[in-house]
C-alpha cells in the first residue's frame, strides 16, 4: 500500500507543479500586453511630449521601467495589478502635453501683443519727436547759410557735419514713414531710431537743444 | 533795447515743440546781438523778430526775461 501512497503523492505533486506552471503561463501573456498597451499610450503622445511636460513624461516611464523589472522576475500577477494606474497615466499624457502646448501659446500671444504695443509706443513718440528736430536743424542751417559768417560756438566742421547728419536723418525718416505705411512697424522703428541718432548730433553740433 | 511793451497777437507759422529753440532776453541785449550770437550775423535780426510777432511789435523793444524763439 505504501508505495500506492507514494506513487499517488508523486502525482499531486506533479500535478500541483502542472496547475502552477499553467497560471503563471497563463498570466505572462496579459502582463505582456498590459506593458504593451502602456508602451503604445506614451508613443501616442509624441515624442515631443518630452519637451512640453518632462517630469509627466518621467513619471510614466519610471513607473513602466518598473513594471517590466516585474515582468522580468517572473511576477505577472504584480504587472497585472500595477498596470491599469500606469496606463491612465500614459493615457493622461496627450492631454496634458495639449494643455502645456497651449499654455505657451497663450504666453507667446500676450508677450507678442505687449512687444508690438511698446513698439507702437515708441513709433508714437518718434513721429512726433524726429519731424520737429529735423525742422528745427532745416530753420537753423537755413539761417546760417543767410550769414555772413558763422556764430562763435559753431566750426566750419561742424556745420558740414550737420549738414550731412540733416539731409542723412531726412532720407531715413522717409524710409521709417514708408515701413510704417506699409504695415512694417519695426522697421519703421529702426530707421526712425536711426534718423534721430542723426539729428540729435546735429543738434548738438550746431549748439542746439535736444527734446 | 530791453524795455517793456503790449504784445502783438501774431501767433508763430508753426507751432511750438520740444525742439523750439529758446533764448531768455537778459539786460543789455538787443535783437542784433542775438542774431550776432546765434547766426554769427547780426543783420539776421529780423527773423528774430518775424519769429516772435506774437510777443514783439517793435524789433527795438524787447524785454528783460523775455523767451524768444531763435529759428
Amino acid at each position: 500500500m505504501s508505495h500506492i501512497n507514494l506513487r499517488f503523492r508523486d502525482i499531486v505533486y506533479v500535478m500541483v507543479a502542472l496547475v502552477a506552471l499553467f497560471a503563471c503561463s497563463n498570466q505572462m501573456e496579459p502582463a505582456k500586453k498590459a506593458i504593451a498597451d502602456i508602451e503604445a499610450a506614451v508613443a501616442a503622445a509624441g515624442s515631443d511630449a518630452q519637451q512640453y511636460i518632462p517630469e509627466q513624461v518621467k513619471a510614466v516611464t519610471d513607473q513602466l521601467a518598473g513594471l517590466k523589472a516585474k515582468f522580468d522576475q517572473k511576477d505577472y500577477a504584480a504587472v497585472i495589478a500595477g498596470a491599469p494606474a500606469v496606463l491612465a497615466s500614459a493615457q493622461g499624457l496627450v492631454a496634458a502635453k495639449d494643455t502645456a502646448m497651449k499654455e505657451i501659446a497663450a504666453k507667446k500671444a500676450a508677450a507678442d501683443a505687449a512687444a508690438e504695443a511698446a513698439m507702437k509706443d515708441t513709433w508714437a513718440s518718434l513721429s512726433s519727436a524726429v519731424p520737429a528736430a529735423i525742422a528745427a536743424v532745416d530753420s537753423r542751417l537755413s539761417m546760417l547759410a543767410k550769414s555772413k559768417k558763422l556764430p562763435a560756438n559753431v566750426t566750419k566742421d561742424a556745420l558740414t557735419s550737420a549738414q550731412n547728419g540733416l539731409a542723412s536723418a531726412k532720407s531715413l525718416w522717409d524710409q521709417a514713414t514708408a515701413s510704417q505705411a506699409a504695415g512694417k512697424l519695426r522697421d519703421a522703428v529702426n530707421s526712425a531710431q536711426q534718423a534721430k541718432q542723426q539729428i540729435d548730433a546735429a543738434l548738438a553740433g550746431l549748439g542746439m537743444s535736444g527734446g | 533795447m530791453a524795455d517793456s511793451k503790449q504784445p502783438g497777437s501774431n501767433a508763430p507759422k508753426s507751432p511750438d515743440n520740444a525742439y523750439t529753440q529758446w533764448y531768455e532776453v537778459k539786460a543789455g541785449d538787443t535783437l542784433w546781438k542775438i542774431a550776432k550770437a546765434h547766426y554769427g550775423d547780426g543783420s539776421l535780426y529780423q527773423d528774430i523778430f518775424k519769429a516772435n510777432q506774437d510777443v514783439l511789435t517793435d524789433p527795438d523793444k524787447i524785454k528783460v526775461g523775455q523767451r524768444l524763439r531763435i529759428p
